[in-house]
């Protein structure tokens, strides 16, 4: 094991020691707060992971989209949402912790299991490293342009769908004086029956 | 590789059905801002002409010999063509029941169509995407569209409710399925195109990874076309979105998935057949029980319709599962005729709860005294969904259970018959409750029925879709031959299926999975 590969192995394991610490803080944290910030710390030891497989305009589309948009937006939803609210502790909470922890605990020995036992094809090229981006650039308008283009079509109508969620709807007279309920399905709500008799 | 030759191996023109659907939304964008609520008197004939001019460009494409778009990632053979039409159909009847609806609410019309048409671009490119990205993003935008739609009413928590459910199960339903993906990606070698994913897991050794990428795959499917158990949230998004909503989600969204399942599941893993045939056998039979029993207990209309859909996908997977040329021809018509019917119900649903406000069964209690059109539209169109001869519905069903018998699904066939029996219970009830009643037993809605007209606007739009979708459901069981002869032709001239065909034998009996191949041991 020469200088280099010793480098490459170190910050493998200090980065992978940094991703599932932080992950395991983004499931057990009790606050919301810090698990969003771990959750960046969580997209930025990925984006570390990328840069030691040589893929270093992922590692950069990974902390601009993922870091950047993704996870700041978690944060201001956060923020906006900052209604203080004391639950009552949940009966046997721990029965649903355990079986989640099973679920989960069962799930990663089978992907463990398939990827170890899965005789995995190994590409012989050697990697593009920084040329990856104009690589990608023609792949986009090649073989990769139809999706391309469609994800245009996909962001364009993102944007209106959420100026329509968000946007205070402007309601004329007319309609506000009519015994129409604005905004809202022609049905009327069903009465629930169980409900209410248990009331009674 | 130059931009002229480029330009000479897309094969651009034949996503022009898609092109003019873009160019329609874009154009109602455009009309809505510039007019204002002026525009909704309009906007929406501008997209039921686009809708129209797209269906065109697909008949026109019907003879075209050169099916590969885009270096192999669209394939635009017939099999897509038609899964399109269904879509484009559906997207149009959806738009014309929509108007006088959308109107009521006070939520404005033209970003209601956009979305909409958005979203039938999204299954569109989904019926002829042979390459995994785009399968995804088409996959995406149809996704992203429809959680937008069902969450269209915003000031109804029911709506919000839907619309939260509907992202939350679609989004971790869509990460299996990217995960399911990325595992063919990595087993292939690093490639996306189907094709050459097949050939490449031909090459290698079976495995365990190929199978866990089938299940994650089936699971994303699964979930467009609402099979059980991944159905939870059909019921609740149903019963909370607009009800045209609703109407495109149980016929457009759910072609799209089933284009999805026969391209993906048929070309990715022949290796598998036999696994995914028998899932699929599973997930049918719960379908078809579960989906027709709960449906008994149901008060509401629009959740009767849930199930009854749940069902109605049960029914058409036997003919995925037959595997032989009639059952996938049977799979194409029983959709097709499942997209009048099921919009002609939804038509008159809707036109009920915009004159009385409610979908409750109870509330249609003597209806044929007051609204005879009504009446006559939903029982044609329920009892067709039934399978009563000679409706198209009947013919339909009759189809995919010869199919299956023939294919050797005995069991499939013979729990789709039974459940159709129950089906017809439910669906009878509600014709009982609005045909047999006596005046005296009347609902108070019923009773206090407005005056039937059809002045308002969006109502005549409303008016001519029920009506055509009416007369197509009774007509198309008696004249069935020119849709039977398009299935048929689609399936044979569709590359693709003539491969499989050809690999498992074309014989019909052959297609007894253990009688071809012999079984692969894991």
């Amino acid at each position: 094991m020469n200088l280099a590969e010793g480098v490459q192995l170190v910050s493998f394991i200090i980065l992978a020691v940094a991703m599932i610490g932080a992950a395991l803080g983004v499931v057990l944290s009790p606050s919301v707060v810090y698990a969003a910030f771990l959750l960046g710390a969580v997209f930025i030891s990925i984006s570390g992971l990328y840069l030691l497989l040589n893929a270093s305009f992922v590692a950069a589309a990974q902390i601009l989209i993922y870091v950047g948009a993704v996870n700041v937006l978690i944060l201001f939803a956060i923020m906006l949402v900052n209604k203080r609210e004391d639950f009552q502790p949940v009966k046997f909470a721990w029965v649903r912790k355990a079986v989640t922890g099973g679920v989960c605990a069962g799930l990663f020995l089978l992907l463990g299991t398939t990827i170890i036992t899965t005789p995995w094809a190994f590409s012989t090229e050697t990697p593009i490293g920084d040329d990856a981006i104009y690589l990608i650039g023609e792949h986009f308008f090649s073989d990769f342009l139809l999706p391309f283009e469609l994800a245009s079509v996909l962001l364009l109508m993102a944007l209106i769908g959420a100026i329509v969620l968000a946007r205070r709807d402007f309601l004329p007279d007319a309609a506000l004086t009519s015994d129409i309920e604005n905004l809202k399905l022609p049905e009327r709500p069903r009465e629930l029956v169980s409900a209410a008799k248990t009331e009674q | 590789m130059d931009v002229a030759n480029l330009a000479s191996q897309l094969n651009a023109g034949l996503i022009l059905p898609e092109g003019i659907v873009i160019i329609t939304l874009l154009l109602v964008l455009v009309v809505d801002l510039i007019q204002g609520r002026k525009a909704n008197r309009v906007t929406p004939y501008i997209g039921i002409g686009g809708l129209l001019a797209s269906l065109g460009a697909i008949a026109f494409q019907w003879d075209n010999p050169v099916s590969n778009a885009f270096l192999g990632s669209f394939s635009s053979d017939p099999l897509s063509l038609v899964f399109r039409a269904i879509i484009v159909l559906s997207a149009m009847v959806t738009i014309m029941i929509s108007i006088r609806y959308v109107e009521q609410s006070g939520t404005s019309l033209g970003e209601f169509i956009t979305i909409l048409l958005t979203a039938s671009v999204g299954g569109m490119v989904l019926s002829g995407a042979n390459e995994l990205v785009t399968i995804f993003v088409a996959l995406e935008t149809l996704s992203i569209s429809s959680y937008l739609l069902t969450g269209y009413m915003k000031r109804d928590p029911r709506s919000n409710e839907a619309a939260l459910k509907y992202l939350l199960i679609g989004a971790s339903s869509s990460a299996l399925f990217l995960y399911g993906v990325s595992l063919l990606y990595g087993l292939s070698g690093g490639q996306t195109e189907l094709v050459a994913i097949a050939t490449n897991l031909a090459a290698s050794d079976q495995s365990l990874g190929l199978v866990i990428a089938l299940v994650f795959v089936i699971a994303g499917v699964a979930f467009k076309i609402s099979a059980v158990p991944f159905h939870q949230w059909t019921p609740d998004v149903y019963e909370g979105s607009p009800t045209p909503v609703v109407a495109f989600l149980s016929v457009g969204s759910k072609a799209a998935g089933f284009a999805l399942a026969t391209r993906m599941l048929i070309t990715v893993f022949p290796l598998l057949t036999d696994e995914w045939h028998f899932v699929f056998t599973a997930l049918a039979i719960l379908s078809m029980v579960l989906g027709n029993i709960v449906a008994l207990a149901q008060t509401s209309m629009k959740r009767l319709l849930a199930y009854s859909s749940i069902g109605q996908a049960g029914f058409v997977m036997i003919g995925l599962i037959a595997a032989t040329e009639v059952g996938y021809a049977s799979m194409l018509f029983y959709l097709f005729i499942y997209l009048f019917m099921n919009l002609g119900g939804f038509a008159c649903i809707i036109l009920f709860s915009l004159r009385t406000g409610t979908d409750q069964i109870s509330e249609y209690a003597g209806l044929y005294q007051k609204d005879p059109l009504i009446t006559l539209g939903l029982s044609l169109c329920l009892l067709s969904l039934g399978g009563i001869p000679p409706l198209a519905g009947f013919f339909g069903k009759l189809y995919l259970f010869w199919a299956g018998w023939q294919a050797g699904l005995y069991t499939l066939v013979l729990v789709g018959l039974f459940t159709s029996v129950i089906s017809i219970y439910y669906y009878i009830r509600v014709v009982k409750m609005m045909v047999v009643k006596e005046p005296q037993e009347m609902s108070e809605v019923v009773k206090n029925y407005p005056k039937v007209t059809w002045d308002l606007p969006g109502l005549k739009s409303l008016q001519v879709a029920l009506v055509l979708t009416v007369v197509a459901t009774t007509l198309i069981g008696i004249l069935s031959n020119p849709v039977f002869t398009l299935a048929t032709d689609s399936v044979n001239n569709t590359p693709f299926l003539k491969l499989d065909l050809a690999r498992t034998g074309t014989q019909p009996v052959a297609v007894l999975p253990e009688a071809i191949a012999p079984a692969n041991p894991l």
